[in-house]
């Protein structure tokens, strides 16, 4: 009953002053806003980088060649060749996929199109570790490798880039560096991934690309699939070992190559992604916490102003609680009021952003509930002093205020 | 079922002391009708708002039937206010954005009513003062006297055992002050102990009983 009346007054009281009750909850609905957006671009973020590590296909290591040390003196990068990559795929205590590759920038030309681009040489399972699926052709195969064919399979963006489309130019020869090649393939358009673009790229089988192209048998670096849910430090364990033995490394003298976990930093990156996102919404839930103050110091004037209703309320036999609850309902109403605005407007924001970024959009449900939950609490404790200076009025005082 | 012995209030302005009552004695029947006039300042408002429970006196005794009002906390009062006093007021004191049936309900209200019940009572007493035509209409659709009646239906709708008013045909005219009078009248007919605060003679000779006040003391306390 109580409750009810409270409400009824509250918002009899913001509605005949809707225009200064929107610009006190101004600060509560940007406050409130910008919490939801922050989280909510958070979790977006977070779910972009899931779909990225999901494209990724399975968990990959990657062996790449570093410096050996013999006390002070550094004799530069040891380099890993085929070899390595040949012995690592022998060893058959783990279901593992080896995909060494070389890289470099070559000339490419069709027809009158003449570009420079990243051409890389690599075995038929690095479409596999990768997760790159073939749109138009084939990939090619081990024999091919083998034979060192002159065969090439194109990212998805290479055609436009020489002036054709993927039907066009499928079985027909592109000079590589001044050698024709033969198109078997086209891939799907994979996206960039941050660090690699492979829609741009030319693909050759390694021992091609080796003999060739770019006349050397050491690898950039050997990528290594595993599976989801292998025990990645037994398998790194398993890689040093064996190229340990492959470098002739003595017992006590330190790697001369690095093996990382891609899915490592992508842990890292959710981690730093989840601390920026509770700073940036501490942040803003502090404009939360002025729009109170901005709440508390309009209430504070409708107590003033209504200084006569407050003494008729008493004299109809308002208790001090009755009084209180009014005010504070009407506090709480104005910042809920004001957070359901900001969960609304940051939502929008959001789904903007997410749009332009080509992100998945992600609202988490509990950071809806949770921020107009904190307004209602920030009304609650802002509301607090204005309720009890109405309480405490001194009701035959106030029925002479004019 | 008022019994007042030796009041006095004074009001601290500042370094400056007001007296406003100096001593008052004044025992009030069920079913009297009693008018309280004086000048200006005498006291009148102050002395209202004593035995209405709105204030509280500086020294003295008040007994409501028969209990010691001093000795009640802040809720206690509340509830007297509530359950035992209606209020009538010189500038009608109507909440501008609610409609008369829902001024009329608000005492209802902070008595836990149930609403089914209250608006019977709220329909009732408007009916009481003619205004059963016009109980959705708010203040500012409704002439002075109505509005008054509004008020005066509010005062009621709890059943109190007395009804105070402070000049309440102080900002009507004459023809509508005499409408209010008359229904004054017979609510005190009905019953209804009615407390009176006046400063015109013609309006106080209505009553059954007439009190003057003076400089906050009674001067003279005439039965017609
Ligand atoms: N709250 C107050 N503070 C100070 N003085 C007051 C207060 N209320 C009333 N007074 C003084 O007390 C005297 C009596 O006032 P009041 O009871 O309102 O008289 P009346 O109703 O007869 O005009 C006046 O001098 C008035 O100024
Ligand atoms: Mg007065």
């Amino acid at each position: 009953m109580l409750i009810k009346e409270s409400l009824k007054s509250a918002s009899t009281s913001i509605r005949s002053n809707i225009v200064r009750s929107f610009l006190t909850t101004l600060a509560i609905i940007i406050g409130t806003a910008a919490v939801i957006a922050v989280i909510g671009l958070g979790s977006s973020a977070n779910k972009a980088l899931d779909a990225q590590i999901d494209d990724f296909g399975p968990r990959t290591l990657v062996v790449s060649p570093g410096q050996n040390r013999r006390g002070a003196v550094t004799k530069g990068f040891i380099p890993l060749d085929i070899k390595d990559a040949e012995a690592l795929a022998k060893n058959k205590e783990h279901n593992w996929m080896v995909s060494p590759y070389i890289s470099r920038n070559r000339q490419v030309k069709f027809n009158n199109a003449n570009i420079n681009q990243r051409i890389r040489g690599n075995l038929p399972i690095h479409f596999k570790v990768r997760g790159y699926d073939i749109e138009y052709g084939r990939i090619f195969s081990e024999e091919e490798n083998f034979g060192r064919k002159r065969v090439v399979v194109l990212g998805s963006a290479v055609p436009k880039e020489l002036k054709t489309s993927p039907q066009n130019i499928l079985d027909k020869e592109v000079l590589i560096a001044g050698t024709g090649y033969k198109v078997i393939g086209v891939l799907e358009e994979e996206g960039n991934t941050g660090w690699q673009s492979p829609d741009e790229e030319l693909y050759v089988p390694l021992l091609t690309g080796a003999q060739r192209l770019f006349g050397t048998k050491n690898v950039d670096s050997i990528n290594v699939g595993v599976e989801k849910n292998a025990n990645v430090d037994e398998i790194m364990m398993s890689i040093e070992r064996i190229l340990r033995a492959q470098h002739d490394i003595g017992p006590g003298a330190d790697n001369d190559f690095n093996i990382n976990d891609y899915s490592q930093f992508s842990d890292l990156r959710r981690q730093a992604t989840g601390i920026f996102t509770a700073l940036i919404a501490g942040i803003a839930g502090i404009s939360l916490v002025v729009g109170g103050i901005g709440v508390m110091n309009i209430m504070l004037v409708s107590v003033t102003e209504r200084t006569r209703e407050i003494g008729l309320r008493k004299a109809l036999g308002a208790t001090h609680k009755a009084i209180m609850s009014q005010f504070i309902v009407e506090a709480i109403l104005l910042c809920v009021i004001g957070g359901c605005i900001g969960v609304v407007l940051g939502t929008s924001i959001l789904y903007l952003l997410a749009s332009l970024q080509d992100w998945p959009f992600a609202m988490p449900f509990s950071a809806i509930i949770g921020s107009i939950t904190f307004s209602a609490m920030v009304g609650l404790f802002f509301g607090i002093w204005p309720a009890r200076k109405a309480a405490k009025l001194d009701p035959a005082i106030s029925l002479r205020y004019e | 079922m008022i019994e007042v012995s030796n009041i006095k209030k004074v009001f601290q302005l500042g370094q400056q002391k007001v007296e406003a009552l100096k001593g008052i004695n004044l025992k009030v029947e069920k079913e009297d009708f009693v008018s309280i006039m004086g000048p200006s300042g005498s006291g009148k408002t102050t002395l209202m708002n004593i035995i209405g429970c709105l204030d509280t006196p500086t020294s003295g005794n008040y007994h409501l039937n028969n209990q010691l009002v001093s000795e009640l906390d802040d809720d206690a009062l509340a509830r007297i206010r509530n359950q035992e006093i209606g209020f009538v007021f010189q500038s009608f004191h109507l909440l501008a954005k609610n409609s008369a049936l829902d001024n009329v309900l608000l005492p209802t209200k902070y008595a836990g009513t149930n609403i089914d019940e209250a608006t019977k009572r709220a329909k009732h007493v408007l009916d009481q003062v003619g205004l059963t035509d016009r109980m959705n209409h708010g203040p500012s659709e409704l002439s002075g006297g109505q509005q008054q009646r509004v008020a005066i239906a509010r005062a009621l709708v709890n059943q109190p055992s007395i009804l105070f008013a402070d000049e309440p045909t102080g900002n009507l005219d004459s023809k509508t002050g005499d409408d209010v009078m008359n229904l004054f009248k017979e609510l005190n007919r009905q019953g209804q102990t009615i407390i009176l605060i006046t400063h015109e003679e013609d309006v106080a000779r209505q009553s059954k009983r007439i009190i003057n006040i003076k400089d906050g003391l009674i001067e003279s306390d005439l039965k017609i």
